[in-house]
């Protein structure tokens, strides 16, 4: 299975990117996550905290090479006039956040997107950015109201598609790419599952029922 | 017990169609998990977790499911909000 972002190898949140800025998956433990008073209590040891701030930089700068910068005319932004592109990203991995809203009608997913894919980039943008400023310094423990869960799983969701698309990630394929557990280049796919554990623990802390 | 007056009710399920053309389809993908997509459907439209856990089974089994149904532009907010949250989703004539 090759790996889609092969064009990509500076980028960040591919094999390479990560491999680049150090991020090697290792220190990290299963994902700890427990309730305190009906809240989610993430705990992060130094080395997974330092992964999230790594990942959610690669993120942030991804989606912004591709966001419009934000208006500061007063104007623009209390209507909302957006002029998005038209077309999707070339990049997989970022045009899998982006999807076209038609299947089998270029024009009206064109028009959609142009309305609709600068505002969804922002957001996307400022809950990666929130969830970095909710981190400890090291190690620590997040505790998360009913707001922040929301903003973490939405956003950890958002990691794992872009890195789970430029690394080919399938449902029936070998988790590890194919990698032995402790090769180097099982280093991405370690952190796609832990971010995968992650994410189904904070699903789990605020099971709607 | 009597039983519920029943006369106009095909008039009002025609009507209901004509009122509600279009539909949103949620498509499978590889990374979204089953608990995620079950959660997001619940928060979205406010189903049971089992009617959310049954669409989520239909996308996951038959690769796709139709969400909610209604006019055009509140499918196109349906596809944004479910965008939003990461899923796959398109609308289309129903």
């Amino acid at each position: 299975m090759g790996d889609p972002a092969a064009g990509l190898t500076a980028a960040g949140l591919t094999a390479a990117g990560l491999t680049a800025a150090g991020l090697d998956g290792s220190g990290l433990v299963m994902a700890r996550v427990r309730r305190s008073r009906g809240r989610p209590v993430v705990s992060l040891s130094a080395a997974e905290t330092h992964l999230l701030r790594g990942l959610l930089g690669q993120f942030d700068e991804t989606l912004a090479a591709r966001a419009p910068a934000r208006s500061d005319d007063p104007l623009e932004a209390a209507v909302g006039i957006a002029d998005g592109p038209a077309e999707p990203p070339a990049d997989p991995g970022l045009a899998r956040l982006v999807p076209a809203g038609y299947r089998d009608d270029p024009e009206a997913a064109a028009e959609l997107r142009r309305l609709t894919e600068p505002a969804l980039l922002h957001a996307k943008i400022d809950a990666a950015r929130r969830l970095v400023e909710s981190l400890p310094e090291r190690s620590g423990k997040v505790t998360l109201d009913g707001e922040s869960a929301a903003g973490w799983i939405g956003t950890l969701n958002d990691l794992r598609l872009v890195l789970g698309t430029r690394l080919g990630v399938t449902e029936d394929g070998d988790p590890l790419g194919g990698h032995r557990r402790t090769a180097p280049r099982a280093a991405p796919y370690v952190i796609y599952h832990w971010l995968t554990a992650l994410q189904d623990r904070l699903v789990d802390a605020v099971d709607l029922d | 017990m009597a039983a519920p007056e029943r006369t106009g009710e095909t008039d009002t399920e025609e009507r209901a169609d004509i009122d509600r053309p279009w539909v949103t389809i949620v498509w499978n993908d590889p990374i979204n998990l089953m608990s995620y997509v079950t959660h997001i459907l619940q928060k979205l439209f406010g189903y049971s977790k089992d009617k959310a856990t049954d669409l989520m089974l239909d996308v996951h089994h038959k690769g796709r499911a139709a969400v909610s149904h209604g006019s055009r532009e509140q499918m196109e907010n349906d596809v944004s909000r479910l965008h939003a949250a990461g899923l796959w989703a398109t609308l289309q004539r129903d």
